[in-house]
């Protein structure tokens, strides 16, 4: 798919401006600002020259879009037809913001009663979709209002049900508490999920008789529905559908991406997905999100974004798939350079003040926030931004003031609640700390930070054990990160299961050479020796060889510590790439592990090897004056042997 | 618009810059001071009377407030840094372009934290010893802190906002040295030019594009500066009693307007300012307004002081019952808060009131709460005493020096309260020294030592002129001008008041009083050049009502009298003089006021040719005015008592007492007293010279020495008259001294003298015309 001819891309940006037309006419301006934004982003070279054949396609490319092959659809067309006027009022009042005044254009009255246990209970989750759906289905009275509703084009029944949706998400804002008040639960529900759920399990088993198609939009509207109600599977089969009927609807895949909740599970539903560039993008960016910045997302995305060059949003994944690589610089180039390209594009800046926060960068930070503040205020981002300023300030409280605005904002944002969860460890607040994290968790469970950082904040109550199970989550969100195995060991260590304990640390030796070595062909390889990588991370050998100390296997203790010395040259590295040859120097850890081999050497009466160590200890400048006690000793040593040398 | 900021203005952020430069790099000794006392004055750690005092008249207020980034110029240009070549200025410069971005400005006020004794506990500061350390309680170390603190509590867009008007202020210094362009070309921030920003890029314009725009500097003033400036005001307002000027009112405006702060001590300017104007309306609204919103702040503890002002504004415009009701209500609410200050206040208040107007105050049905006068002053001298109120306490030992000599007590009692009052004033630095002055310039004209009354008045103008009210001001200049009226100097005094500042005649009551007394001079004058129809014409216009000064609607009755007298309408005079002195007699009043009707009717009876119907009351007047030494009314008794002698033929008698007060007179410097002095001296040498027996050579010679002093002082009785424009009294002498001429047998000389008179009257009468 590498490049588009002529006119498969003429092709696209009528499928694209279609789908703005039909995202704006659903009030679903997100993904309409997406497409847009989508739109605009061809090489711009090709839009001189397509200015005058643009016409030509233009005109025939009504048959050829999936997006309009509903549209022909006969009923529809003719019911669209006949609601015009109505359904103007209907989009005027839901752009004023009247979503129940919008809804009552085409339904009045109250939605029948759908049960109201539909998800809000935990059950449901685990069971099978085929028992919610018959759960929902049982109430017969129900019935009654689906029999108007075939009168009803499919854009007007969207419209409605969008609008009581969203009446109900705005309800349930203005009932919520204060963020992290005493009465803050999270557990205020949308009051309009029954009933919408009701009428769309409706309409959806009435569908194959009615002669009619789906059009992909309900179908989308019904995946939502699913979701909140934590019907997750049937709503990924509601996502399918809708992107199989209509595939420029992002806000469909971006639902669908934040269902996933692991590569198996991207990778099971990647079979059941059309093949279309809105796919790829998909998989690029349920890909990022997953934390998967493998070579095949690269040229992926490389390869979709040779098509977008200008793509703001394609730049953004790519940016993030190198911070997720801790690829710092690239990542911080990008985004240093969307906003050059794009000053009041506010959106994933927040992601762009993790990077800088990380790279400490307190200048570009401010500048950042002042410049995302001057944008918008009152935008989630813009506090995020903020927030983490004053976090990389240590002023914890201001940040945490500023987090909470952004959650007041949004309360879904997801990025706010675990940093404020961060902020609240620095702050020593652990139960609110705790609390971050889980609501941080329960809006994507994808986040391996909010995971870890429930893990520490555990840790820090010294409950290790239960500490592990986070500490675990997070490394299974990312198995090549050598900090959450590091975590892991640390935990399996205090509660002492030292054998699991030295796995956890080698698979974190193996994470740790794969980031260094900047490609994973490196990985797998014998996890024994643990040399195969790049440079190996001398503390994790450290203790490693700690734990098989404690485990009294003295032998494979002395030679990790071996290995962690090694570390200070590099040695293990020979014929390997000479940029990664340099190693570690003399660290304490090292020190350690030499004073270490040290003593052991001494004590099992190897003096001349002691010596030597120690004689280097002395040279390192570290612990000298342990270092020099040992050399002291060793010499008596000697002495004496050679003393009972001459006496015998 | 975004709200003002509370206290960081970018002149602040500039003063902290330099308060760094000076504690961590080692400055010339030459310039500690200088930069130490800029910063100070601009700082305002200082306490309020030290920056009054050392505030130069010339300088608004607000420039102390808000200064451009050249005031910096100004003071640093001059000094040479350690380092060869460089000015002071080139390092402050090169330190305020070293905050090149918004970070760099939080890391400065992290940083000044270090400046502070104790700031950091790992002692670091003890590495380098030339730092100054500054201590958490100095001026500089709580400006320090101040900052601090208040850039903690900013929120990031306050800050942020903080930041690019600092952008703003430091921008016109760019240009200003080689040195720093290089630093400045980086442009405003680092950051910016890091990722290779211009300006005109879409990035920068986003975030510095509106400096360019918003040209008016209206962050250069923090809500605190601003406290500070209505503070002022009312300071002024309430101390002095002036109205806000228009400019200064115009630019409060200006720049209270777009900012949408609105603070309640604006209201409260307005309301005096209102007050002052006379705009009764407004002032109630403006009142009312101010303590609504302090009570929503404030707790309800404040209410009696919104009931003390409402009773004094209702006074100040005659409303007496009103004012009555409010004060009661004061009393009592002060009462129940426990709130002595503001209730001996308004004791105090009521009886001053009670004093000053005692007829309205009793036509409105207050009966006195303190039983008598002398009871009350006690009462609240002690109570004073008692809650060491010592404004109150000189002021009422002042009033009690006021009361002595109103009752006619012992001149030194009235001394020896003023002079505690005094003494307390120095003691517990009281700005009470107007009142000071001014009573004992009056005690002194009252003692007719009118030389010495000037020197307070002059004193008063001269040294305390800021410190004292206006009214005070005001009271001085009119009675200098009077002083100054009395010797004949009208055009003088005339313009003496009319020097007085413009300003004061922005307030409703100094204009009437200025207008007043303008108009009391110029009819004295009209009264000496017997210019009836001018009289006339003052008079219908200076007609005293209720709210106009006691003392000078006293001054304006006896005038009318006089001037009634002089054209000789005497039933009329004898009517008014009889109604004035019932009343007086009701009220209570002063001493001196019940002695000038006695005169003014000895006068008349004088004026009428029947002298001797006069003798009882001059002869009462003249003891009362020995007894309690009203020195003037003294002598302008004694003067009636010799007219009335020389009317009964006792000439000898006569001149003795004469020549026994002339000298004693001349200290009044009052020109028309000594006139009729030596007239009445003259009539008593001419009468002797009548008793002289001519047959004798001994007698002829005693007429002739007679008749040549009555000439002379005839002579000098003319000249006084002269001085003080008293046609009539001139006319009189030249008419004398024709018929002493004409006794001498001189025919020529009498007529030449009698033509000399009508000369002169023929001048009066064109100066008249000519008036006109």
């Amino acid at each position: 798919m590498g490049s588009l001819s002529h006119a498969d891309e003429v092709q696209l940006k009528a499928q694209l401006q279609d789908a703005v037309g039909a995202c704006t006419e659903r009030c679903l301006y997100q993904s309409a600002k997406w497409a847009a934004e989508l739109l605009n982003s061809f090489p711009s070279s090709d839009d001189d020259g397509s200015d005058t054949d643009a016409d030509s396609p233009m005109s025939d490319r009504m048959p050829q879009t999936p997006g309009n092959r509903s549209t022909k659809d006969a009923i529809e067309t003719r019911l669209e037809a006949r609601e015009l006027p109505k359904f103007l009022l209907a989009k005027t009042y839901f752009d004023a913001r009247e979503f129940d005044r919008c809804a009552a254009v085409f339904l009045p009255g109250p939605l029948p009663k759908g049960s109201v246990h539909l998800g809000s209970s935990p059950a449901t989750k685990a069971k099978q979709p085929l028992k919610g759906k018959a759960k929902v289905g049982t109430p017969s009275k129900q019935k009654l209002p689906a029999e108007g509703m075939p009168g009803l084009s499919q854009k007007a029944l969207f419209l409605s049900l969008y609008a009581r949706y969203i009446a109900g998400e705005k309800r349930m804002n203005e009932d919520s508490e204060m963020i992290l008040g005493p009465q803050d639960g999270g557990i205020t529900v949308n009051k309009e999920l029954p009933g919408l759920s009701a009428i769309l399990e409706q309409w959806f088993e009435g569908l194959p008789g009615s002669g009619r198609h789906g059009q992909g939009w309900l179908e989308y509207l019904y995946g939502i529905v699913l979701t909140k109600g934590k019907n997750e599977k049937l709503a990924i089969d509601y996502f399918v559908r809708s992107v199989h009927l209509y595939p420029y609807n992002w806000g469909a895949w971006q639902e669908l991406s934040s269902l996933l909740g692991s590569v198996e599970e991207l990778h099971e539903i990647a079979g059941k997905l059309p093949q279309n560039i809105m796919a790829f993008i998909f998989h690029v960016t349920a890909s990022q999100e997953l934390f998967q910045s493998t070579d095949q997302v690269h040229n992926t995305l490389g390869q979709i974004m040779s098509i977008f060059p200008a793509s703001a949003f394609l730049k953004t994944q790519q940016a993030l798939l190198h911070y997720h690589q801790k690829d710092f610089d690239e990542a911080e180039q990008i985004f240093s350079n969307l906003l050059v390209s794009d000053p009041h594009r506010i959106d994933s800046l927040d992601q762009y003040s993790n990077i800088l926060y990380v790279m400490s960068m307190r200048p570009k930070l401010a500048f950042l926030a002042q410049l995302a503040s001057t944008t918008d205020r009152f935008r989630p981002e813009t506090c995020c931004v903020v927030g983490n300023y004053y976090s990389l300030k240590s002023e914890h409280e201001k940040a945490v003031m500023y987090f909470r605005r952004a959650l007041t904002l949004d309360r879904n944002f997801l990025s706010a609640w675990t940093l404020m969860g961060h902020e609240f460890v620095e702050m020593k607040n652990t139960h609110a700390a705790i609390e971050s994290y889980r609501r941080a968790v329960d809006v994507n469970r994808k986040d391996y930070r909010a995971w870890y950082g429930l893990g520490q904040t555990y840790e820090m109550l010294e409950m290790h054990s239960y500490a592990l199970f986070y500490y675990q989550r997070a490394a299974a969100l990312r198995p090549y990160d050598p900090k959450m195995w590091m975590a892991v060991g640390q935990c399996f260590a205090q509660i002492g299961k030292y054998g699991n304990g030295i796995k956890a640390y080698k698979r974190a030796l193996v994470a740790g050479s794969y980031y260094d070595a900047g490609v994973g062909s490196s990985f797998g390889s014998g996890e024994g020796s643990g040399l195969g990588g790049g440079i190996l991370d001398p503390d994790v050998l450290y203790q490693i060889a700690l734990l098989y100390e404690r485990m009294g296997d003295v032998r494979q203790c002395a030679s990790y510590m071996e290995m962690v010395i090694a570390q200070e040259e590099g040695e293990g590295l020979e014929g390997f790439e000479e940029e990664v040859g340099n190693g570690v120097g003399v660290t304490m850890t090292t020190s350690r592990a030499r004073m270490w081999l040290a003593r052991w050497e001494y004590d099992r009466g190897m003096y001349q090897r002691a010596m030597e160590l120690a004689n280097e200890m002395c040279q390192d400048g570290m612990e000298v004056e342990d270092a020099k006690a040992l050399v002291r000793d060793i010499r008596a040593r000697i002495e004496r042997e050679k003393g009972d040398a001459r006496g015998d | 618009m975004a709200p003002m900021s509370r206290y960081l203005t970018p002149q602040k952020i500039s003063l902290l810059v330099l308060v760094k430069l000076y504690c961590t790099s080692q400055l010339p000794s030459s310039c500690t001071i200088p930069v130490l006392s800029f910063i100070l004055t601009h700082s305002q750690t200082l306490p309020p009377v030290l920056s009054v005092a050392r505030a130069q008249p010339s300088h608004d207020s607000s420039y102390y407030v808000s200064f451009p980034i050249s005031a910096f110029e100004e003071v640093l240009q001059g000094h040479a840094f350690s380092m060869p070549g460089r000015t002071l200025l080139d390092v402050f410069l090169e330190h305020m372009w070293k905050l090149n971005s918004f970070d760099a400005l939080h890391s400065l006020f992290d940083s000044i934290g270090g400046l502070l004794a104790g700031g950091d506990e790992d002692g670091e500061h003890d590495a380098n010893p030339d730092r100054i350390i500054l201590s958490r309680t100095s001026p500089l170390g709580s400006f320090v802190r101040r900052a601090r603190l208040e850039f903690t509590r900013l929120q990031f867009v306050s800050a942020l906002k903080l930041w690019t008007s600092f952008i703003q202020y430091r921008a016109p210094t760019a240009q200003w040295t080689r040195r720093i362009a290089g630093l400045a070309a980086i442009g405003v921030d680092a950051v910016a030019a890091d990722i290779g920003l211009q300006q005109g890029d879409a990035l920068y314009e986003v975030a510095y594009g509106h400096l360019a725009e918003e040209e008016d500097t209206d962050q250069s003033l923090s809500v605190d500066d601003f406290d500070r400036l209505l503070d002022f005001q009312l300071d002024q307002l309430q101390r002095l009693g002036c109205r806000v000027p228009e400019e200064m009112r115009t630019q409060l405006r200006d720049m209270l307007g777009p900012s949408g702060v609105v603070l309640r001590q604006s209201h409260l300017v307005q309301f005096f300012d209102a007050w002052k104007a006379g705009d009764y309306t407004s002032a109630f609204d403006n009142l009312h307004r101010y303590y609504d919103y302090a009570m929503q702040t404030r707790d309800k503890i404040h209410y009696q002081y919104a009931l003390l002002h409402m009773a004094i504004l209702q006074a100040d415009f005659g409303c007496f019952g009103e004012a009555v009701a409010a004060i009661n209500d004061t009393i009592s609410t002060a009462r129940e808060n426990q709130d002595m200050v503001c209730l001996n206040f308004a004791l105090s208040w009521l009886n001053h009131m009670s004093k000053a107007y005692p007829k309205q105050m009793k036509g409105v049905g207050y009966m006195g709460m303190l039983g008598t006068e002398r009871d009350g002053l006690t009462f609240l001298k002690t109570k004073a005493r008692e809650a060491k109120m010592w404004n109150l306490l000189s002021a009422t030992l002042l009033n009690e020096a006021k009361l002595c000599l109103s009752t006619g007590d012992s001149v030194t009692r009235a001394f020896e309260f003023m002079y505690q009052a005094s003494h307390l004033n120095i003691r517990e630095n009281i700005n009470n020294n107007g009142s000071v002055m001014l009573l004992t310039s009056t005690i002194y004209s009252r003692l007719g030592i009118t030389h010495l009354s000037d020197a307070y008045c002059h004193l008063l103008l001269l040294v305390y002129n800021d410190t004292s009210p206006i009214d005070e001001r005001i009271r001085a200049t009119c009675r200098l001008a009077f002083n100054e009226v009395q010797t004949g100097q009208y055009d003088k005094g005339l313009a003496r008041i009319e020097s007085i500042d413009q300003s004061a005649h922005g307030v409703l009551k100094f204009r009437q009083y200025i207008f007043f007394s303008t108009g009391l001079i110029k009819l004295k004058r009209a009264i000496r050049h017997t210019d009836w129809s001018a009289c006339e014409s003052y008079l219908t216009s200076l007609k005293p009502d209720i709210a106009t000064d006691p003392e000078l609607s006293f001054l304006l009755q006896s005038t009318h009298i006089e001037y009634l007298i002089a054209r000789s309408l005497f039933s009329e005079a004898f009517n008014t003089i009889e109604d004035l002195s019932t009343s007086l007699k009701e009220e209570g009043a002063d001493i001196l006021h019940r002695v000038t009707l006695l005169l003014l009717k000895a006068d008349m009876f004088r004026k009428l040719g029947t002298p001797e119907r006069g003798f009882s009351v001059a002869l009462r007047a003249a003891s009362v005015a020995y007894k309690s030494k009203l020195i003037p009314q003294l002598w302008i008794a004694l003067g009636l008592l010799c007219n009335i002698l020389n009317g009964l033929g006792e000439f000898g008698e006569a001149m003795r007492l004469l020549e026994a007060i002339v000298p004693q007179s001349m200290l009044v410097e009052d020109n028309h007293l000594t006139g009729i002095l030596y007239s009445h001296l003259s009539d008593s040498l001419i009468g002797l010279a009548g008793q002289d027996d001519i047959s004798t050579s001994h007698g002829t010679r005693a007429r002739s020495t007679h008749l040549s002093n009555a000439e002379m002082y005839i002579d000098r009785a003319r000249d006084c008259f002269k001085k003080v424009e008293d046609i009539e009294g001139e006319c009189e002498q030249l008419v004398k001294r024709a018929i002493v001429a004409k006794l001498r047998g001189d025919e020529q000389l009498s007529e030449e003298w009698a033509q000399n008179h009508n000369k002169v009257w023929e001048e009066g009468r064109a100066r008249i015309e000519g008036g006109k």
